[in-house]
């Protein structure tokens, strides 16, 4: 069905928006950006003390940014494809998080630099002479990777910047007509998401053990990634609000709404890890066990553990509390947790590669996450204080108003 | 021709479909109020027994009675009656286990899942499908009953205490099906019947015989509406849907594990627990479809069960199916990643190995047809959905054929090779399920209101505690000057 573009009546005046005031837009983006400096300083040294532990490091970093600006993403698209009505705010924040995605083409440099030190086992020269990789050389050789590698980020950031600038233009010229668009694109766009950041979660993380392989590696990631970009959310929510902000459209429902999501999304990604792990320890294949094996040494043990409880047990208990979801400061302990959470999922799974036998974590791998860290909090700080803090003429704003919990 | 546009016959039209942002479309068409909806939904159960419905009972148990006779021979005779030889020692009785019980998980889906999610329109389509689960549940418990050959002995499925000396395996996933399955069953069970006490009461209110008075009245637990009793009542679903949560994931992960913790290439793959929870979820919003296009149409519920109620679940449908489509793909990607010898053959054998054809025709069915529904024509035209549930039944049918038969024909030894033929009596038991599920689903319409009126009622315009009547499509908008004024 299609209609006529309308113009909403009594449109606020987008000069007239609630936007972030200019004092704390600019201290917001002075931290942030400072701790980007500082993280790129730290990045600097930390290459040229050890390049290779950088690598590794710097990937963690890098994964643990891209994966939340995925999990954003997803969001963003989620909210088109269900026309869902109670989370019109969000969706603005979660356009800023996924603005990481066109930065991570920049911030992929170094990993590309470091690659021949990533994925020495099937980019090194034994690898022509070990009888499995000689079987995936037509998937894992280095040209075809980078292209990959290419393709994938390159999509990435057109969906972001696509839904962000089509949101925009809506608070703009209010136009229903751009929903409509937002909604038709968001379907095939989930596919491609899906399928690019599976293989992409293939290429980048599971191609670091390339003897070893996991069907189910690409929704492990994906259910970390929405788990983390959910706890980013509730950040920015609660800091909003916090801050006096939002005041007409958010209200506890929404934070309690995104609460229960996180809870939601851990429990699937525990759901998921399980699977994962459950089967590879029943069915006891070598090829298969040695990669849990390798993150069963030493401390990494203890790195195993922490998962476990630290990424599911713990927060599960804490979380299904209602009042804790409706808790500013409960709430945002819970997420920084879950943020903490995932970069350590992302170590664990990282790591081991280099630090076989027992983990050795070092101040280079505070400075790989650092520098994308800062990078992240500058891009979300700069997209916060430009432009208006809820999309402003979103036809369904007035569902998000009336939105509670009962 | 699209639905949208089309008066129907009352010259009335229907705007189910509407696309307009700033509003919802209506759940509840034809101009219906609250008493309307209870004549309706009550009137299937109150008025006289159709000839119509007799026929369908008639036809329903006339093919119960295949399965009566099947079980009859394979009681009498032994399980070899099946085709299962060796090495595919599973065939079409799990196959016919995992089918029945992935149909059982669009129930509970719809009443829990959505629930939480908020998706208003799932109360006209819940109570139906709920009622579906529970008897596609039945008919998968068929199948481990009476596997064990002497029937008498199925109990000895339960996990009894170790000091009995029985079969009970705690390692073995088989065991935790039993535990899994039963669990679903019984919480399935007391969510339907939480949902059903309030309409029981409706039901035994506008009772006109004794009879009728006295047995819906002792199943309504003397509900009477109170204050108290709705907020006991919100309380209690809540927590059902809650826990059945979790349960509609668990169940077909726990079916999964029956083959995924094996070492067997085709079974043996991490994806596993997810893939069978979409394709439970595709197969069963399938069923739902064809058993609710014949009742819709049967019993004149188009203003309650609306196109868009269908298109909502067609576009379930899409996703789920797509869903499944990436764990083909992704099975296949990952055989031949992993170098390993063994998986590469197992997938090239189903593509291009003596079940080509059945392979083929999974893909077909689950994949490439229900690609469809991403035309709005084909989502909103009763025809096209019909016949493409029918589709996704048979290609789900398939799917678990596939999995089974063809990891297990081609074993590790050539020597032990061969090819599963089903036999008479597999046909006959699989078939005849179909009949014990209709004659259930068909005492259900004629015994019980196939709506939760009461939950249909609440999603109704005139149950907003802001419900103005004579609001129009303006009113949604109306509060839009107040925004967009922030704190400077």
């Amino acid at each position: 069905m299609s209609h006529a573009p309308e113009v909403l009546g009594d449109a606020p005046d987008v000069a007239d928006a609630e936007r972030l005031d200019e004092a704390t837009g600019k201290k917001l983006v002075k931290v942030a950006g400072a701790v980007a400096a500082l993280g790129l300083l730290l990045c600097i040294a930390a290459y040229a003390t050890d390049a290779k532990r950088f690598a590794f490091s710097y990937l963690t970093g890098f994964m643990w940014v891209v994966t939340i600006g995925l999990g954003a993403l997803f969001f963003v698209i989620l909210q088109h494809i269900t026309k869902a009505g109670w989370s019109v705010a969000a969706r603005r924040h979660m356009e800023w998080v996924s603005a990481i995605l066109p930065v991570a083409i920049v911030l992929a440099i170094p990993v590309i630099l470091g690659a021949h030190d990533l994925y020495h086992h099937w980019m090194g020269p034994q690898a022509a002479s070990d009888p499995i990789l000689v079987k995936k050389v037509a998937w894992l050789n280095p040209g075809f990777f980078y292209a990959r590698l290419a393709i994938y980020f390159t999509l990435w950031a057109t969906l972001a910047w696509w839904f962000a600038r089509t949101s925009r233009k809506q608070d703009e010229s209010g136009d229903v007509e751009l929903t409509h668009s937002m909604q038709r694109v968001s379907a095939p766009s989930v596919l491609l998401f899906a399928l690019s950041l599976s293989f992409g979660a293939f290429d980048i993380l599971m191609s670091l053990a390339p003897h070893w392989y996991s069907t189910i590696f690409g929704v492990y990631i994906f259910a970390g990634s929405v788990v983390s970009a959910l706890a980013v959310l509730a950040l920015i929510t609660v800091g909003l609000q916090g801050g006096g902000w939002l005041k007409r459209v958010s209200t506890v429902e929404h934070q309690h709404d995104v609460g229960k999501l996180m809870f939601a999304f851990t429990v699937f990604w525990a759901y998921i890890g399980f699977s994962q792990f459950m089967l590879i320890w029943y069915a006891n294949m070598p090829e298969e066990t040695i990669w849990f094996h390798d993150r069963w040494q030493g401390s990494w043990k203890a790195v195993s553990l922490t998962l476990l409880f630290g990424h599911f047990i713990v927060p599960f208990c804490f979380l299904l509390s209602r009042h804790v979801k409706r808790h500013k400061r409960a709430l945002v302990a819970a997420a920084i947790w879950m943020l903490a959470m995932h970069y350590v999922d992302l170590y664990w799974m990282i790591m081991p590669t280099l630090d076989t036998g027992s983990a050795h974590p070092s101040w280079i791998d505070l400075a790989g996450l650092l520098g994308p860290l800062g990078v992240l909090a500058l891009v979300i700080a700069c997209k916060a204080s430009r432009g208006p803090l809820y999309p402003l003429r979103d036809p369904r704003l007035a569902e998000t108003r009336r939105h509670v919990n009962l | 021709m699209s639905a949208a546009k089309t008066p129907d016959p009352s010259g009335e039209i229907r705007n189910d479909l509407m696309e307009d942002p700033r509003e919802r479309a209506p759940l509840v068409l034809g101009g219906q109020n609250f008493h309307t909806v209870s004549n309706k939904v009550a009137g299937i159960v109150e008025e006289k027994t159709s000839l119509k419905w007799i026929l369908g009972l008639g036809l329903a148990m006339s093919i119960m009675l295949i399965l009566v006779g099947s079980i009859g021979k394979l009681v009498h005779t032994g399980i070899g009656v099946w085709g299962n030889n060796h090495p595919v020692g599973w065939a079409w009785d799990i196959t016919g286990f995992v089918f029945w019980i992935g149909i059982g998980h669009a129930g509970t889906l719809i009443s829990a899942i959505l629930f939480l999610l908020r998706q208003k329109w799932r109360t006209s389509i819940n109570r139906a499908a709920e009622a579906m689960t529970i008897f596609a549940v039945m008919c998968a418990g068929l199948y481990p009953a009476f596997h064990v050959g002497r029937v008498w002995f199925a109990y000895w499925l339960f996990p009894f205490p170790g000091q009995m000396g029985l079969w009970p395996n705690f390692k073995s996933p088989l065991v935790w099906d039993v535990f899994a399955v039963s669990t679903y069953a019984t919480v399935s069970i007391l969510f339907w019947f939480v949902g059903l006490v309030p309409d029981l009461a409706l039901m035994r209110d506008r009772a006109k015989t004794k009879l009728r008075h006295t047995v819906y009245g002792i199943f309504a637990l003397g509900w009477r509406g109170s204050h108290r009793h709705w907020l006991n009542y919100e309380r209690a679903y809540l927590i059902l849907a809650g826990l059945s949560t979790p349960l509609v994931l668990s169940v077909h992960s726990i079916v999964s594990f029956d083959f995924a913790v094996s070492l067997l290439p085709g079974w043996h793959t991490t994806i596993f627990p997810p893939y069978f929870v979409a394709g439970a979820i595709f197969s069963g919003f399938a069923m739902v479809m064809t058993l609710l296009i014949i009742a819709r149409k049967l019993v004149g519920l188009e203003h309650l069960i609306t196109m868009r109620h269908l298109e909502n679940m067609n576009k379930i449908m899409l996703a789920t199916g797509t869903m499944v489509g990436y764990a083909y793909g992704m099975e296949f990607f990952i055989a031949w990643y992993s170098g390993n010898e063994y998986e590469r053959f197992a997938f090239i054998n189903r593509a291009i190995g003596p079940y080509a054809w059945a392979y083929w025709t999974m893909v077909s069915c689950n994949v490439i047809f229900p690609q469809l529904f991403w035309f709005k024509k084909v989502r909103t035209s009763i025809p096209a959905m019909f016949v493409l549930s029918i589709i996704v039944n048979i290609g789900m049918w398939f799917e678990r054929f596939v999995i089974i038969v063809t990891s297990l024909h081609r074993d590790f030894i050539p020597s032990s090779w061969s090819y599963f033929r089903p036999r008479l009596v597999d046909i006959s038991m699989f078939a005849g399920t179909f009949g014990l599920f209709f004659t259930m689903f068909l005492l259900f319409c004629r015994y019980l209101p196939m709506l939760a009126v009461f939950e249909v009622k609440g999603v109704m315009p005139a149950a907003d505690p802001h419900h103005e009547p004579a609001a129009g499509l303006g009113s949604v908008g109306s509060g839009k000057g107040g925004h967009g004024h922030g704190a400077h």
